[in-house]
């Protein structure tokens, strides 16, 4: 029988603090980044029209700007997206004329359009809204069914824990501006799925031992599930953290932004169900008990 | 063998031979080659074959998604009359609130603003209608506006022929927008001016029954003289298709006013066979009493002798051969149902355009009038289009006028009398449903709706075949190194577990092609993913058997604790993913939800094939007539 551990036995909730400062730095820093730098929409919500073209003889980045600013068509946002082919971004405002624009600027070129999406303001507006709305409606869902399943001290810390992923890979993405479209935000939702499997295989272990070892104090007992389900945690995060990370690498530009976050999400989701999740139970109990301690002595 | 483990075994071939049934069209379809995809549409087999299988989004395939919305500003713009200083004041203010707040209704500001200034809209927007008060003057406007939206998409599926994209979809969503999804199409530019461009509407004469007959034999003969051996082969292959059809034609029956008697069904199949060889376009077509009929499998042939250089040399020049908007379900002698196109032969020039129209308003014929009960529809035309009007119903009575919307007939009814004063009433409906068909087509001229673009989406042909390519390799490249590791880690039971994550994938394609869900990229990323999680119920199962058999349990009873007590958190986990799929699906646009249906049946199959198949498979091993003495895991 192969194994990672024979009898694994770390003190994972011992190292909650630890990892509650390590949480909260990269959350503050990702808020901070928010406020500096903002997210990068991509044209899905902030609207606007993005253009692949392909040209058949070499041209730079720097002379198809120029070709747009020379004849006063306004500044789009240029990409390289592979051999002599660019990523043309036309704002918002300008959606309606883009393919009159294109076809301006690039009078004289040999080019083909792989690929436009073009999204109106108002439909960007629209996007947004309804993407919160699924958000929201997701955790509340999800909320109900763990309360039903678990316990509520379960299910806060089942949220608080997605939370946490959430904000992470939101904070990824915005120090690293990558472009934040629907997929990725298919991939937020995932996210918060997976990293609830995590969790809930982490708690359904302290349900269940907390029935075996009634005596113990619940730090020990969660300790032992984490560690229980160590195995498990990291075999299956592994064969998801590989499928996702080749999704990155070869399931080309289109699937990058969903692959990416998923990338983080799975890493991160893996982390806070051990360490994040399991340890809010523990602090939650604790308040818990100090305010019976008090309620009696009044 | 236990009973319980035959009854495992059953379902599992059950669901096995459900996998190969649903996948096997898509396997065919895949390995056609254009040439034969030709010869089968000929046939009218090639739709057939395309409905079975897995259908693939836009952006695999290549081809364009827009989202249409009417413009309602504009459309308000264009209706309102008596436009006064006091109305331009007004409408700034309505479209400042607007700019500020673009998520609100317009109509509704509209109304609110109206009501803040009392002002009387019905000044500005007049109708027939008894109340006047400004809420019912906006609720007639909403109801214009939601028109307006049903018409341009009459209008874009008259259209949509002219791109000859397999499958086109448009679809009406809510009150306001209009889905249009065209697969392949390699000229967006050319597909969104022919989308978006202002409807023809006409009035056209109908040819008479002689020289329609005329011209029938005429296309006979030349068919016969481009190709005889070719075109009479396809069409027996039709013809033979379709022998049991209801009124069967004889040749003169053909065109013939009074409907023929049906002749017995023996006789109808030698009749049309002979009708093949001899005159093999008649043979195509069908008699429906006035109108000519073409059953839906021959409007492709039909079509295309329409188009062919060698018959259009013997049509004349002041004629135009048209086929109807919509096809028409007919009740055959041994109660089937046959779809008809109708076909009709008309005159090269309008008797007039849509511009006339002035109004038309479908209702039920008033009570004192001829037409009491009746579906009707109301039309007047404009003062210029009386005169005309007036001249060619008066010039033409008794001869049949079609209603042409884009090149598409939407009915040809019976000139009764001269009309002198434009008013009109057109009748013959079998229901409201059908004349408010007809009064949406005839306000195109009165009313263009203005349809703006809010959302396009375009992939190249080439873009979409790469998508596919590096979708499928990620995939195996991933089921690659996930099975690896698995059958290096679990042994023996690693290689069952992966077993049946490959079944999973069969199992969600042939869901999708049964269900005829379209296949996204990111639906590829959603079975990509499911891949790695499937892993998950198997490593859960697989932990707890090592667990209980390092207790010391036997190998039957650690496997059976193993899967029942897994079996609680395997549900617990993956149900709140499930949940997150069913929300995707509810609010995802097009390939957000293509991502959520993989996802989806991914986790449901993942119940099916990682845990009830990968049981049913150990369960064999574990109580075999030769018990295992170790357990490879």
């Amino acid at each position: 029988m192969l194994q990672f551990f024979k009898k694994p036995n770390f003190n994972i909730v011992g190292k909650g603090k630890i990892a509650f400062i390590v949480s909260i730095v990269i959350i503050v820093a990702g808020i901070v980044s928010l406020f500096v730098q903002g997210l990068n929409y991509g044209v899905d919500f902030a609207g606007g029209a993005k253009m692949q073209v392909k040209f058949t003889e070499s041209i730079s980045a720097e002379e198809l700007r120029s070709m747009f600013t020379e004849k006063d068509l306004g500044n789009p946002e240029i990409k390289s997206s592979g051999e002599n082919e660019y990523m043309i971004t036309i704002n918002a405002n300008e959606v309606e004329n883009s393919d009159d624009l294109l076809k301006e600027a690039l009078t004289g070129l040999n080019y083909s359009i792989l690929q436009i999406d073009k999204v109106g303001p108002k439909m960007g507006y629209e996007m947004r809204y309804n993407s919160l709305q699924a958000i929201g409606i997701a955790l509340l869902l999800i909320l109900i069914y763990i309360t039903v399943r678990f316990e509520f001290k379960f299910a806060i810390g089942a949220v608080i824990a997605l939370l946490h992923d959430v904000l992470i890979t939101v904070a990824f993405f915005s120090f690293f501006q990558w472009e934040f479209s629907l997929p990725v935000l298919a991939a937020f939702l995932t996210i918060v799925g997976y990293s609830l499997n995590d969790t809930i295989v982490v708690y359904d272990r302290i349900r269940e031992n907390i029935k075996i070892h009634k005596g113990k104090p619940l730090k020990e007992v969660i300790n032992l599930s984490v560690n229980q389900s160590l195995s498990r945690t990291i075999i299956t995060s592994l064969t998801t953290f590989v499928v996702v990370l080749i999704l990155a690498i070869f399931g080309g530009q289109v699937l990058f932004g969903f692959s990416i976050a998923m990338v983080v999400g799975v890493i991160v989701g893996t982390y806070s169900s051990m360490f994040v999740a399991a340890p809010i139970l523990i602090a939650w109990e604790h308040r818990f008990k100090e305010k019976e301690k008090k309620d009696k002595k009044k | 063998m236990s009973k319980k483990l035959i009854w495992r075994y059953i379902i599992v071939a059950v669901l096995l031979a459900w996998a190969v049934y649903s996948l096997v069209p898509t396997l065919q379809y895949e390995r056609l080659t254009n040439a034969e995809k030709i010869e089968l549409e000929e046939e009218g087999k090639l739709i057939d074959l395309e409905s079975k299988i897995i259908k693939r989004g836009l952006d695999l395939q290549g081809g364009m998604h827009l989202v249409l919305e009417v413009n309602v500003p504009n459309f308000v713009k264009n209706i309102a009359q008596h436009q006064s200083r006091a109305y331009y004041d007004y409408m700034d203010k309505v479209n400042a609130k607007y700019e500020v707040s673009p998520e609100m209704d317009y109509l509704d500001i509209m109304l609110e603003t109206a009501d803040e200034d009392s002002l009387r809209l019905s000044r500005y927007f007049p109708s027939e209608e008894r109340k006047t008060d400004n809420k019912s003057v906006i609720d007639n406007l909403l109801t214009e506006t939601e028109h307006a939206v049903i018409r341009a998409e009459e209008i874009i599926r008259n259209r949509v022929d002219e791109f000859g994209v397999a499958e086109p979809v448009i679809q009406l969503v809510g009150k306001k927008r209009i889905i249009v999804e065209l697969a392949g199409i390699d000229d967006p530019q050319r597909a969104k001016d022919i989308i978006h461009s202002t409807a023809l509407l006409e009035f056209v004469l109908l040819k008479d029954a002689e020289y329609t007959q005329d011209i029938i034999s005429r296309i006979d003969a030349a068919v016969k003289r481009i190709n005889p051996e070719d075109i009479s082969q396809i069409d027996t292959a039709v013809v033979s298709n379709t022998t049991s059809a209801d009124k069967e034609i004889s040749v003169s029956e053909l065109l013939g006013i009074t409907e023929g008697d049906a002749s017995t069904a023996d006789s109808s199949v030698l009749v049309d066979e002979n009708l093949a060889a001899d005159k093999p376009f008649s043979a195509l077509l069908r008699n429906l009493g006035w109108d000519i009929g073409v059953p839906v499998e021959n409007y492709y042939a039909v079509n295309k002798i329409l188009n062919d250089p060698e018959v259009k040399r013997v049509l004349p020049n002041d004629l135009r051969i048209l086929f109807s908007g919509r096809t028409k379900e007919v009740k055959t002698n041994d109660g089937g149902k046959v779809k008809f196109y109708s076909l009709f032969f008309v005159n090269r020039e309008a008797g007039m355009t849509g511009e006339a129209v002035k109004e038309a308003k479908a209702e039920l014929g008033s009570v004192s009038s001829e037409q009491m009960g009746q579906a009707i529809v109301n039309v007047r035309m404009n003062p210029e289009g009386t005169k005309t009007w007036a001249r060619l119903t008066g010039a033409n009575v008794d001869k049949r006028l079609a209603i042409v919307l884009d090149n598409k007939v939407q009915m040809a009814p019976r000139i009764q009398n001269k009309i002198p004063n434009g008013r009109t009433v057109v009748e013959g409906f079998a229901n409201l449903e059908e004349a408010q068909d007809i009064e949406i087509v005839l306000k195109a001229g009165a009313l263009p709706a203005p349809i703006d673009i809010i959302e396009e989406r375009t992939v190249g042909a080439s873009l979409g075949a790469d998508s596919i390519a590096r979708g499928v390799r990620s995939m195996f490249i991933g089921l690659l190194i996930v099975a690896l590791f698995i059958i290096f880690y679990y042994r023996g039971a690693g290689t069952i577990s992966i077993a049946t994550l490959v079944l999973n994938i069969i199992f969600v394609l042939a869901i999708l092609a049964s269900l005829r869900a379209t296949l996204t990229l990111p639906g590829i990323a959603g079975l990509v993913l499911t891949m790695g999680m499937a892993v998950d119920a198997n490593v859960l199962i697989f932990e707890r058997i090592r667990e209980e058999f390092l207790k010391g349990k036997t190998i039957r009873s650690a496997v059976d604790n193993g899967y029942s007590r897994a079996f609680v958190t395997i549900l617990d986990a993956n149900l709140t993913t499930l949940i997150v799929a069913l929300v995707l699906m509810q609010y995802g646009s097009g390939p957000i939800r293509g991502f959520a249906i993989t996802l989806f049946w991914g986790i449901i199959f993942n119940f099916v094939s990682g845990y009830f198949i990968s049981r049913t498979i150990f369960t064999s091993f574990t109580h075999g007539k030769k018990p295992l003495n170790k357990l490879s895991i």
